[in-house]
């Protein structure tokens, strides 16, 4: 194979950004996430129930979800450069994983409507089990990391952090 | 920590890559789903716009002693998804919680940018010795209960209930009769006979009141007819003269009326002669 060859072109390197980097773009990356996964459905649950619809599930359970799945998301950013990544890429599809069964269980949401006769029941468990799916390929790929990283420690660094 | 030296590789290891297909299959997966979603809500909030229109509503009486009810509506689904296993059905009871009658339209499939015709037919049992006896010749309040089912977007499936109370007006209400003192006519008498009523019904009666003069404990001792034409909420107050046996006495007895019109034949309560 020659050297100039297209594979054997050498990598110039990786730089890994300094942990007070992380912790900072990861506090940045922190904030929206608590606002899509605590915040609004905080205020879509109350709002909800003020309009006398019933929702079966408690804010604090979902706040609690919430914090959980974006506290671990940002650990993982803060720690990709490390062997904690795969673990806590699991952690992250884990946790969602059982948020998503939790809901899944519960199957179909029923709204009395105020001042009205009416019920109305919505079947999620269809939705959410397909949205599963998509925690459970993210598992694979940390389990798939994890694995990379016990088996060649630092191996993927020059591709998470090129130049 | 310092990590072992690699040498150095143009294209990524193949667990890295495999782990990164991984990410960004479950990437693709999610945009999928939130479009599948956003779409899906979209499609919903169209069809709730559209919103269904109601079509003819009929009454009459039917058949077996029945009083058939019979509502239409028009179901369109604008959106992008098909509706499946659309079904409703309808359940009537009176206020004392006594089941009347049911109907039920369905399941049928109705695909994206159809119109759906929901014909639903039921019919109220009004035979006098009936549980739905009192509907022939009294106002009340009916409970009505529709629930419907049906899979929207292939992955929700949606059911509704509603529960309501409709007034029923009925199309013999308040009915009295009167009968008189036998007059002696030629060989044998005659009793005048008034019957009274009025129709709350939404529906006109047009037919026959066949009705017989039953002393107590015995056959009919006289029999006569009135011919009906009463509209909704038109009031019926006439007198006929029926010819009785000779010495055959109605009263204490009582006055069996059969209502025989609209395609149905309709016996009312019997109406006690003081």
């Amino acid at each position: 194979m020659s050297a100039s060859g297209p594979s054997s072109v050498p990598t110039v390197g990786y730089r890994i950004p300094s942990l007070g980097y992380r912790i900072l773009a990861g506090g940045l990356r922190l904030l929206p996430l608590l606002v899509l996964l605590v915040g609004l459905p905080d205020a879509i649950v109350p709002f909800v129930e003020a309009h006398g619809i019933h929702v079966p599930v408690s804010i604090f359970t979902l706040s609690i979800a919430g914090i959980a799945i974006a506290v671990l998301s940002t650990a993982r950013y803060v720690l990709k450069p490390t062997r904690a990544y795969g673990p806590l890429s699991m952690a992250v599809s884990g946790v969602t994983i059982a948020y998503l069964l939790s809901l899944y269980l519960i199957g179909t949401f029923v709204f009395d409507l105020p001042g009205h006769s009416i019920a109305l029941g919505i079947g999620v468990a269809g939705l959410l089990g397909l949205l599963l799916v998509v925690p459970g390929i993210a598992l694979v790929s940390g389990l798939v990391t994890t694995v990379e990283d016990l088996h060649s420690p630092g191996e993927r660094l020059p591709f998470d952090y090129p130049l | 920590m310092s990590l072992p030296v690699y040498p150095p590789f143009r294209h990524p290891p193949a667990l890295y890559r495999l782990a990164r297909a991984f990410r960004r299959i479950s990437l693709v997966v999610l945009v999928l789903i939130l479009l599948f979603l956003g779409t899906a809500l979209y499609s919903a909030v169209e069809v709730l716009r559209s919103g269904p229109s109601t079509g003819p509503f009929t009454a009459g009486f039917g058949p077996n002693d029945t009083v058939a009810v019979s509502g239409s509506l028009n179901f369109s689904n604008p959106g992008f998804y098909p509706i499946s296993a659309f079904s409703v059905h309808l359940r009537v009871v009176n206020a004392s919680h006594v089941y009347l009658g049911e109907g039920s339209f369905g399941p049928v499939d109705l695909p994206n940018g159809a119109t759906q015709p929901i014909t639903i037919t039921f019919y109220l049992p009004v035979s006098s010795t009936g549980p739905g006896g009192s509907l022939l010749t009294e106002d009340q309040t009916l409970n009505v209960s529709v629930w419907g089912n049906a899979t929207y977007a292939y992955l929700f499936p949606i059911s509704i209930s509603v529960e309501t109370n409709k007034s029923w007006g009925a199309p013999f209400a308040d009915l009295s009769i009167g009968v008189g003192t036998p007059v002696a006519s030629g060989a044998g008498a005659v009793v005048p006979v008034t019957i009274q009523f009025q129709n709350h019904a939404k529906f006109a009666e047009a037919g026959e009141l066949n009705f017989a003069l039953v002393p107590l404990g015995g056959p009919s001792c006289g029999s006569g007819s009135f011919d009906l034409a009463v509209p909704p909420g038109g009031q019926f107050d006439q007198t006929t003269n029926v010819p009785i046996s000779s010495g055959c006495s109605p009263s204490g007895g009582s006055l069996e009326a059969v209502y025989v019109g609209n395609g149905g034949t309709i016996p009312l309560p019997p109406q006690r002669i003081p």
